[in-house]
């Protein structure tokens, strides 16, 4: 008896496997590209292969993510906040914070005791600080998305962007090179920028974190250097798991395997 | 807009001709607005563009048909075509991100889909952006503005103040129209204001059943608009309508939303353009939005050997107007009333007046833990409505008023 947690989103499309009682089985992130029916099937195939075993093996699928709807073989449609709350709780239990950054957007999501969602925050307007923002700044840069997050180490923290719309705060990047700032100055300044924005989401649904547990997910927690400028902010460790990206389908595959032992 | 409300009335009383033994509640709402926008358009009226808590009552006394601005922006929202006329305002100067509504009007007027109007009577409440817009449109139509200062307490020198400012109000309509005041017509209104308010009063009660009669659509932008009506028969009529609808469905044990499951409060305005998050709400969560924050009756009846006294108490007791504490008692009672499970305050984009008190909404609110979901859109600008954002927000909600939900019905 298999489950699986489909996530969706505008980067990319993650996928994982659950059995009857155990942990991950397998789990998968393919990008989404234009075409997500594509990326899913890619996502799914390849934790069919690592697990051996076929589709029809999947007792329910839940999907999540923004194209949670668009995902054709799920039993339900999860928002992301519900399944990464649930997929961070399987593995932190006691977090009560959590943060996730995805692609094109960021949320702060507080936790109960039991677990629960108790509220919620999302960024207004604009994505400023997402994967899509990082990957704009990583060309600016002309380094790898990847490299990207250890790039701040040695910085002494001076240099600050004065603007975090995308379209600025890249030309500012190109204007730092041009001035000769050093790239880790310029790195660690984006961090602070971006961890700075999350706190004042956090801020909506906790106004004071001290003593709680916070946790991270999404692709840009694999980001170092975020994740230390965000535990600087908070004045605490964030708790990040070794793949962030697939704790939204994590979430999924649960809520999947809850739902079949409940009979719904 | 003229052909536009025309074609509006012509096919609402064929439904309400279709069938005539219903209360045709929303209809009959609706074929009224029709009816004013024709009024409005058709050259025939004596037309005044106000601000929005003009004392729409007594302006009818005077023979002049009233409308607040923003009923022009709602209106052109509705209709799909809104965003060639805030692409006109924004080419003309006003700030992309200043109030949709506004800049709709100003862009309507820019493009001459506003009639010329005889008055222009402003009021300082609720919103400093709605008096900058219609400053804007005096200056448009070559006209002289009569700004109603509406004071913040709730004070008998207040009341005085802006009383004498409604005196001051007629003379300066009788100068401009040569139109004398009819004291019995004038009272006359006051008694039919008065009779709306009772029925409304009875209506919102209504709405409070378990489960309510009221759904995600049959009471939007009801209070606001309703003003627009007050002290005319049509007011009454409305009002009687829904009444006799809602009675109906709870003798019945019908509900707004079948299977009504989770009851909730909006905050602010509604979305004014086609959207599907209301339908989303009902069908796949059955939740109810059992009422607005913008539908109550917050004044007492109207004297009306003394209207002007009266009708100031009115304006200054809006909860929109002065210090915030009066929004959020306000926001709190029709909490407790209406049994609320959530709350969705809406943030439209550019209103200083509504998102500013966001985090003391919120904060309220969760003193009677109330959950509150915050909506960042702009109401009238399609261009700018991110559905899959507001979607995801929504459903979060949703999920978690389904796991948490506290049952305040019982």
């Amino acid at each position: 008896m298999y489950y699986l947690g489909v996530d969706l989103g505008s980067l990319s499309c993650d996928a994982v496997l659950l059995g009857g009682d155990e942990g991950i089985l397998a789990s998968s992130v393919v990008p989404t590209g234009a075409r997500n029916q594509e990326a899913v099937a890619r996502a799914i195939d390849e934790l069919l292969k690592a697990a051996s075993i076929t589709e029809d093996q999947i007792r329910a699928t839940v999907s999540t993510g923004y194209g949670r709807d668009r995902v054709e073989q799920r039993l339900a449609a999860v928002t992301e906040i519900t399944c990464h709350a649930r997929g961070i709780r399987s593995l932190f239990g006691g977090t009560e914070v959590l943060i996730d950054i995805g692609g094109q957007d960021s949320k702060a999501v507080r936790l109960d005791t039991d677990g629960q969602v108790s509220d919620f925050a999302m960024n207004d307007k604009c994505a400023a600080g997402t994967g899509r923002f990082l990957e704009a700044m990583a060309r600016a840069l002309q380094v790898d998305i990847e490299e990207l997050s250890d790039l701040d180490i040695g910085a002494s923290g001076g240099v600050t962007l004065s603007s975090m719309c995308t379209v600025f705060a890249e030309s500012e990047v190109v204007s730092l090179i041009a001035d000769g700032v050093a790239v880790n100055e310029i790195v660690s300044g984006l961090n602070r920028a971006i961890a700075s924005r999350i706190v004042a989401l956090v801020r909506r649904i906790a106004p004071a974190t001290d003593g709680l547990s916070i946790a991270m997910s999404g692709g840009v927690a694999h980001n170092h250097g975020v994740v230390r400028a965000l535990s600087q902010a908070f004045g605490t460790t964030l708790l990040v798991p070794p793949r962030p990206d697939t704790v939204g389908a994590l979430g999924a595959a649960l809520i999947a395997r809850e739902k079949d032992n409940r009979g719904d | 807009m003229l052909r536009y409300f025309e074609r509006l009335a012509s096919r609402l009383e064929a439904k309400i001709t279709k069938t005539p033994d219903m209360p045709n509640a929303r209809r009959k709402f609706a074929l009224e607005i029709a009816k004013l926008g024709i009024r409005l358009y058709s050259g025939k009226h004596r037309v005044a563009w106000c601000g929005v808590v003009a004392p729409f009552d007594m302006l009818s006394a005077m023979n002049v048909t009233s409308c607040f601005v923003e009923f022009v922006g709602a209106m052109l929202a509705a209709t799909g075509a809104v965003g060639t006329f805030l692409e006109e305002s924004e080419h003309g100067g006003f700030a992309a991100d200043t109030c949709g509504f506004h800049r709709a009007v100003i862009g309507a007027a820019m493009k001459g889909l506003m009639p010329l109007p005889d008055l222009m009577i402003a009021t300082t409440c609720p919103c400093t952006g709605g008096l900058a817009a219609m400053e804007n449109l005096g200056r448009m139509f070559g006209k002289e503005l009569f700004v109603l200062d509406v004071p913040t307490s709730d004070t008998p020198e207040s009341v005085h103040y802006l009383a004498n400012q409604y005196r001051d109000m007629f003379r300066f309509i009788s100068s401009r129209t040569g139109e004398t005041l009819d004291e019995d017509k004038l009272r006359e209104a006051m008694v039919k204001s008065n009779r709306a308010r009772e029925l409304m009063v009875e209506v919102y009660q209504l709405a409070q059943n378990v489960p309510s009669p009221a759904s995600g659509q049959s009471l939007a932008n009801f209070g606001i608009v309703m003003a627009l009506f007050l002290g005319t028969d049509a007011g009454i009529e409305i009002a009687q309508a829904y009444k006799d609808e809602f009675e109906l469905m709870v003798q019945n044990g019908q509900s707004g939303v079948p299977a009504e499951k989770i009851r909730l409060l909006w905050l602010q305005n509604r979305i004014q353009f086609k959207n599907p998050l209301i339908k989303m709400l009902e069908q796949e969560y059955q939740a109810s939005i059992v009422i607005d924050e913008l539908n109550d009756i917050t004044w007492e009846a109207i004297d009306p050997t003394d209207p002007f006294t009266g009708i100031a108490k009115r304006t200054i007791t809006n909860p929109l107007n002065g210090e915030i504490n009066q929004r959020l008692d306000h926001v709190r009672r029709l909490s407790k009333a209406y049994k609320i499970d959530g709350a969705v305050n809406l943030c439209h984009w550019g209103c200083r007046q509504g998102t500013g008190a966001r985090g003391l909404i919120q904060a309220g609110l969760k003193e009677l833990e109330i959950p509150v979901v915050n909506l960042e859109v702009d109401c009238v600008d399609t261009r700018n409505f991110a559905e899959g954002q507001l979607r995801t927000r929504l459903e979060a909600f949703m999920e978690m008023l389904g796991t948490n939900q506290s049952l305040r019905r019982t």
